[in-house]
């Protein structure tokens, strides 16, 4: 009896525990072995054994594509590129995926890396030199070397950079919305301005001039504003400084730069801009109106400013209730020529891709005339030099003329060859995040521009210098 | 008379051991067990312990982890203004929202435990804000608070009072998201209240009532001491909750992208966590953020444990 008992002990609760800790000591063992090297793949990027062609991919295989697009417009488009695409390439399949909306693609796309099952394409909101510069991405140049249509050269040079990373190519952009000036052509007609592109003001002082015009306050509130240039649209930065005879970030010297006297001359001319028309307080002039851009509820949008600052994709999908224009950016007191900003749709192969071959071949469709069918539907500028002009927006053609539609589409394209060099810092979105804070802490009066561009670089240059030391 | 000897006895069949009952008892208790054992270890042993493994290196989710000992620890506390604007901002939001949604809490379950016809009704409408989605409720509460539009500025004006920022102004915005959490998490914490008032002895209360005391007395000197053990548990709870406060800050921040709220103003400690874990691809540093969190709640919750010695009192038993 006492031999049962003692024996019922020896398979208690404590030992039955200790059991169990053992074999999950084991396996948390396991797996941080695991966690320690999850990044197998994320060695020297490999390099592909020969040029790819169309026959190279011989038998039928199928590509996973961790797919970012989510809304009702993606959702008609995408079968109608991966069916074109299918069609072309009769040996593959695209099988995609959409791991999550906004931040969560993120952390999928990251999980199934770190996993060590990434998929053999992803699409990126997120400048790729950040994945590359950690060895995540597979590097692309020899294929688009012996590519049909992605050739370096067939690109505008500046987007073609955002996938760029020491020298090597990351990813392909299949579309780069540039950034312009959108106005309300009735507004200006009424203060005498033309809709005519070439008399809109060319340097910041004629545009701030200009925008005084239809600046009104009742009872300290804007109840009307010409142009407020520093909300929203954040993402434009590059350009404001470039206008100016500035930059943000040096990708050949590894080097940001952002407390040039260019930058600090920019930052001090939009806080006398808030200072000299809308009295001040950004606090009370976010309070007066939803000034940033040109979507549903902005005061551009509800006939309450008469310009504001948008991507290429909101000639459509902002759904302008009224006769608009838009405008190359005007140029600074320091600067010597227009530029403009964009912000690409990003295609890139991980490192690990199973079907890097079949996968270029996808990426490299897209890119160029894949776009044609997505180009259709929304108005995202393509990257690819031999896009046809003949292809329109339909909504743009169905909503103007396609005389109209052409002469918008005209201008974002040839814009695009004065695009600013940007997204090419391996802490890209960190810098972003920085210099955001610090001007808004500028126009918010709690610091100057000359101390918080300083803190600014201080803090973006190292958080750099620690990202290269890897 | 002929003694049998154990080699007369008849041959009997060796059964094999049985497993006693108290040992089939054990073994069919971890069997049901072991699901919730397995998740534990796997789903929050496993990352714990990765966590603080990882705080202790470089990882940016890409890469293998580097091992760089303390250096996380010390950028954090001297080199990431960042850091000191969470902490801020998350002391800011616990000290103000913990003490208002456990004030509001009771006082909705005092006044909920009344009788009165359709009490149930006005029981559940308070309690279901509780069950919506954090996004949700958020996204309702962006319109409501929305400077120009929204129904509470309309209602400041309504009265006389000047329209305030809410979430576009640095100085409003986190009154702005503590608002939003009392909406939405007092529900739970007044229920418990609820139950916690159930269980005040009503002999107690008549007992007061005929040596004279008035309401606020019966409230201050029977119900409220009656109802302290509710109230530790309820403050243990929502200090936890303020500092992962996480949903409204993200969403009324804009994700965190560029930057949280005005000024940063939104920018709590889970969302600087985030930040860094997937935005920054600092997953050892976010892992450093986690681990300093996780020793200042259990230090926070040792310190109200201890000091309930003096102010919880149970009904039964030691104070």
């Amino acid at each position: 009896m006492g031999h049962d008992t003692h024996g019922t002990n020896r398979f208690g609760r404590r030992s039955f525990l200790r059991a169990l800790l053992g074999g999950s000591g084991a396996a948390l063992l396991a797996a941080c072995g695991q966690a320690a090297s999850p990044a197998a793949p994320t060695a020297a990027p490999a390099e592909p054994a020969a040029p790819p062609t169309v026959e190279s991919v011989s038998g039928p295989v199928t590509l996973t594509w961790s797919n970012r697009y989510s809304t009702a417009t993606t959702q008609e488009i995408l079968p109608l590129m991966v069916g074109e695409f299918e069609k072309q390439y009769p040996n593959i399949k695209v099988d995609y995926e959409n791991p999550g909306v906004g931040d969560a693609y993120v952390e999928g796309l990251l999980a199934k890396i770190a996993g060590g099952n990434p998929p053999d394409v992803a699409t990126l909101y997120e400048p790729p030199a950040e994945f590359a510069a950690r060895g995540s991405l597979l590097a692309i140049d020899d294929y688009m070397a012996s590519a049909a249509t992605a050739k370096p050269d067939a690109f505008y040079p500046s987007v073609l950079k955002s996938t760029q990373w020491q020298g090597k190519t990351y990813g392909l952009p299949s579309s780069a919305g540039a950034g312009a000036i959108y106005t309300n052509t009735a507004m200006l007609g009424a203060a005498g301005v033309s809709a005519d592109r070439d008399a809109f003001p060319k340097t910041w002082d004629d545009l701030k001039a200009l925008s005084a015009q239809f600046v009104t306050v009742t009872d300290g509130e804007v109840q009307q504003a010409g142009f407020v240039p520093f909300v929203g649209n954040s993402w434009l930065y590059p350009a404001w400084s470039a206008m100016n005879g500035g930059q943000i970030y040096d990708s050949a010297a590894n080097a940001y730069r952002i407390d040039s006297d260019q930058n600090v001359e920019w930052i001090e001319y939009w806080v006398k801009w808030l200072d000299d028309q809308y009295g001040g307080n950004l606090e009370q002039l976010t309070i007066a109106g939803n000034w940033a851009g040109t979507y549903p509820d902005s005061a551009f949008h509800l006939g309450r400013a008469a310009m504001a600052t948008e991507g290429s994709w909101a000639s459509t999908d902002a759904e302008i209730p009224f006769d608009w224009e838009v405008m190359r950016f005007p140029v600074g007191p320091s600067g010597s020529k227009s530029f403009t900003a964009f912000w690409p749709n990003w295609w890139v192969i991980p490192q690990g891709a199973k079907q890097p071959e079949a996968a270029f071949q996808f990426i490299e469709f897209v890119a160029t005339r894949g776009w044609e069918i997505w180009y259709q539907y929304i108005m995202d500028t393509p990257s690819w030099r031999g896009f046809p002009p003949s292809v329109l927006t339909t909504k743009l053609v169905n909503q103007t003329s396609p005389e109209r539609a052409t002469n918008v589409n005209t201008f974002f394209a040839n814009y695009l060859e004065d695009a600013v060099e940007m997204w090419t810092s391996p802490v890209e979105t960190f810098a972003q995040d920085t210099l955001t804070a610090a001007i808004d802490e500028v126009l918010n009066k709690r610091k100057s521009a000359k101390d918080a561009l300083a803190e600014a670089q201080a803090t973006c240059q190292a958080k750099l210098d620690e990202t290269l030391k890897g | 008379m002929a003694s049998i000897t154990p080699a007369d006895q008849p041959p009997v069949a060796r059964r094999a051991p049985r497993l006693s009952k108290q040992l089939r008892r054990d073994l069919q208790a971890y069997l049901f067990l072991a699901p919730w054992l397995f998740s534990l270890l796997a789903f929050t042993a496993y990352p714990m312990i990765a966590s603080f493994y990882f705080s202790l290196t470089k990882y940016s989710i890409l890469n293998p982890p580097r091992w760089i000992g303390v250096d996380n620890f010390v950028t954090m506390f001297t080199n990431d203004p960042l850091y000191w604007k969470a902490v801020a901002n998350t002391a800011y939001y616990t000290f103000v929202s913990v003490p208002l949604s456990i004030v509001v809490a009771l006082g909705l379950a005092l006044l909920l435990n009344q009788r009165a016809r359709g009490i149930g009704i006005y029981r559940t409408i308070y309690y279901l804000p509780s069950l919506m989605p954090v996004v949700a409720s958020t996204l309702l509460w962006l319109v409501l608070l929305d400077p120009r539009l929204g129904l509470v500025n309309i209602g400041l004006q309504a009265i006389g009072l000047p329209k305030l920022g809410w979430l576009s102004s640095a100085d409003w915005s986190k009154p702005g998201i503590i608002l939003m959490s009392l909406w939405t998490g007092t529900g739970s914490a007044m229920l418990i209240f609820l139950a916690g008032l159930k269980d005040v002895p009503s002999s107690l209360l008549e007992a007061a009532m005929i040596d004279g005391a008035n309401g606020w007395q019966r409230l201050r000197h029977v119900t409220i001491p009656l109802l302290t053990p509710t109230i530790f548990f309820n403050l243990i709870m929502s200090i936890i909750a303020s500092f992962q406060v996480f949903g409204p800050a993200y969403v009324a921040g804009d994700g965190g992208a560029r930057q949280a709220g005005p000024l940063n103003s939104l920018l709590m400690y889970m969302l600087l966590i985030y930040r860094n874990a997937f935005r920054f691809f600092e997953m050892g540093y976010a892992s450093a953020l986690a681990l300093v969190m996780f020793i200042v709640l259990v230090a926070l919750t040792l310190a109200v444990v201890r000091s309930s010695d003096s102010w919880v009192h149970y009904e039964v038993g030691r104070r």
